[in-house]
């Protein structure tokens, strides 16, 4: 599976321009972080991936389809998208039915839906609520129930907008560990997020993106340490690479083995 | 994307610049010629002679035609078949098989169509031209109780705000795999996972929304500041209290051609 944008441009119908000639390239089994501040053009952006938005120019391709040619229902099959607020999407009385909804939809056979939900509702650590109503759930909760209902649907592209927000630290961990779930499995994982930290622990690859256009596009280490660069779009790098900054090491450490190793004996 | 809560239009037109009062009164006096007056016409008359003229000077006037042409043409069709077709005794003008359109229903039909117009126009004149929280404050400096301004406030956002509910609802379910392009029957079905999360949300929606009125102290008693500030001058006060006192004479005027037959009988 591979997610062509080329050259795409998308103006609001009250005539606001959220993109401007953005083109890249993702090849399966990628991770990309999409970072920058609100109104940059992520959300759009993403939503070309899987057709709620057409580009007013340009293309958008997923592996052999173009995203013009087909609706967002036969494109959910291919790419799963999960959004803000889980509130949005709540139709079904029991936790099981509502993360088996997209499955159905996607013409997965009944058995298949629901052992799909069932693995879903094990991954985001819900089993025990399965037949709970989804209102019934913590606000958390339902957001990771939402997460579930996209994992279910067993697409090779996922998209996740703001995963983290409001999640404890037990929840970001999850979070954390289904990205390497899915990255393992060599799906397509992309997400938009302000938490820098999450993003540069868990994504190769941060597009950050500015005013509609992609503003840097590299390897993440390399682009959190442009902090020139991100501060034109307001994101400040992760702790660890602010920290090696003022210490004057040359390199933008990741992690805190990365930092250790870097600090001169 | 930002979004707004609201129909206002934001231009720096004549029609903008008014006092919300004086606009308020306006459409007032639109509402009473047209209510109040006998005949088929009048209605039609006020829309072509007053709203249109103000909607052009406020620069609204296509916008305002377009959401007119949407709301007033399914009503339109629907009171033409039913009155024309369905009146009970009556003139019939043309025969249709078995049926027959009545030179009554048409008449009913082509009067409650004008008012439609009429009152719909009004009200889109004044919500595209002014501003809510202006009209808010207007109202409130005028011995309004909050509570009454609220509702009208409420009232004027509530189309904009189902509207960008829905579109999100529809976009997570179509993310999800739920088709919703196709015949009536696909569309139909589409319904329910759109309607059910809606009015889950406005219900919740009220309840914060109540909340956070609570408290930025909606309840307090006594003098409120306010940073906004309204332009007023004494020719629109004048204009106001003439147009006023024009309703109050057509609404008199009204009630006696409706009362005079009952007493010469």
């Amino acid at each position: 599976m591979n997610l062509v944008i080329d050259d795409v441009g998308f103006t609001y119908p009250g005539g606001a321009e959220a993109l401007r000639g953005v083109s890249l390239r993702i090849q399966g089994g990628e991770s990309i972080a999409f970072i920058g501040e609100n109104g940059a053009g992520k959300t759009t952006l993403m939503k070309h991936l899987n057709g709620l938005l057409k580009p007013s120019r340009g293309r958008v391709t997923v592996d052999d389809w173009d995203t013009r040619e087909h609706t967002v229902a036969k494109l959910a099959a291919r790419v799963g998208f999960v959004f803000q607020n889980p509130d949005d999407q709540i139709v079904e009385r029991t936790v099981i039915d509502e993360v088996a909804f997209g499955p159905r939809r996607l013409g997965q056979s009944e058995t298949d839906a629901l052992a799909n939900s069932v693995a879903a509702l094990e991954i985001v650590g819900l089993s025990d609520e399965s037949r709970t109503h989804p209102y019934d759930l913590s606000a958390s909760q339902r957001k990771l129930m939402t997460l579930a209902s996209v994992l279910a649907m067993r697409t090779p592209v996922v998209i996740f907008d703001e995963p983290t927000m409001g999640q404890d630290a037990r929840g970001l961990k999850l979070i954390g560990d289904i990205v390497e779930e899915l990255k393992r499995e060599k799906r397509i994982v992309l997400i938009i997020t302000h938490d820098i930290d999450f993003c540069s622990a868990h994504f190769e690859r941060v597009v950050a993106m500015a005013d509609g256009r992609v503003l840097i596009d590299g390897p993440t280490a390399e682009v959190m340490a442009r902090a020139d660069l991100l501060a034109t779009t307001n994101v400040e790098p992760p702790q660890l690479v602010r920290l090696a900054q003022a210490l004057g090491l040359p390199v933008a450490p990741l992690t805190i083995d990365g930092l250790i190793a870097a600090l001169p004996r | 994307m930002s979004q707004s809560f609201s129909l206002y239009i934001p231009t720096n037109s004549g029609m903008h610049r008014l006092h919300p009062l004086t606009k308020l009164a306006l459409v007032f006096l639109c509402l009473v010629l047209g209510l109040f007056l006998p005949g088929v016409w009048l209605s039609y008359a006020t829309f072509a002679l007053i709203i249109i003229p103000s909607a052009l000077w406020g620069g609204v006037l296509p916008r305002l035609l377009s959401a007119l042409f949407k709301t007033a043409l399914p009503i339109a069709l629907s009171l033409f078949l039913i009155q024309g077709l369905f009146w009970p005794g009556g003139t019939p003008i043309l025969h249709l098989g078995p049926l027959s359109f009545k030179e009554e229903g048409l008449y009913f039909s082509i009067q409650r169509t004008g008012r439609f117009i009429m009152i719909i126009g009004s009200f889109l004149l004044l919500t595209f031209t002014t501003r809510p929280d202006e009209l808010m404050l207007a109202l409130n400096r005028h011995g309004i109780p909050n509570s009454i301004t609220y509702i009208i406030l409420s009232t004027m956002q509530i189309i904009p705000r189902f509207q960008a509910k829905a579109n999100t609802i529809l976009d997570a379910q179509r993310s999800r795999g739920l088709e919703t392009e196709g015949n009536v029957l696909v569309r139909i079905r589409a319904l329910l996972p759109l309607i059910q999360p809606l009015l889950l949300g406005s219900i919740v929606d009220i309840d914060e929304r109540a909340i956070a009125l609570e408290v930025r102290a909606f309840g307090r008693k006594g003098p409120r500041t306010s940073l906004l500030t309204l332009h007023d001058t004494p020719a629109q006060r004048i204009a106001r209290w003439l147009m006023l006192l024009a309703a109050v004479a057509v609404i008199a005027w009204g009630i006696y051609l409706w009362l005079a037959p009952r007493f010469i009988a």
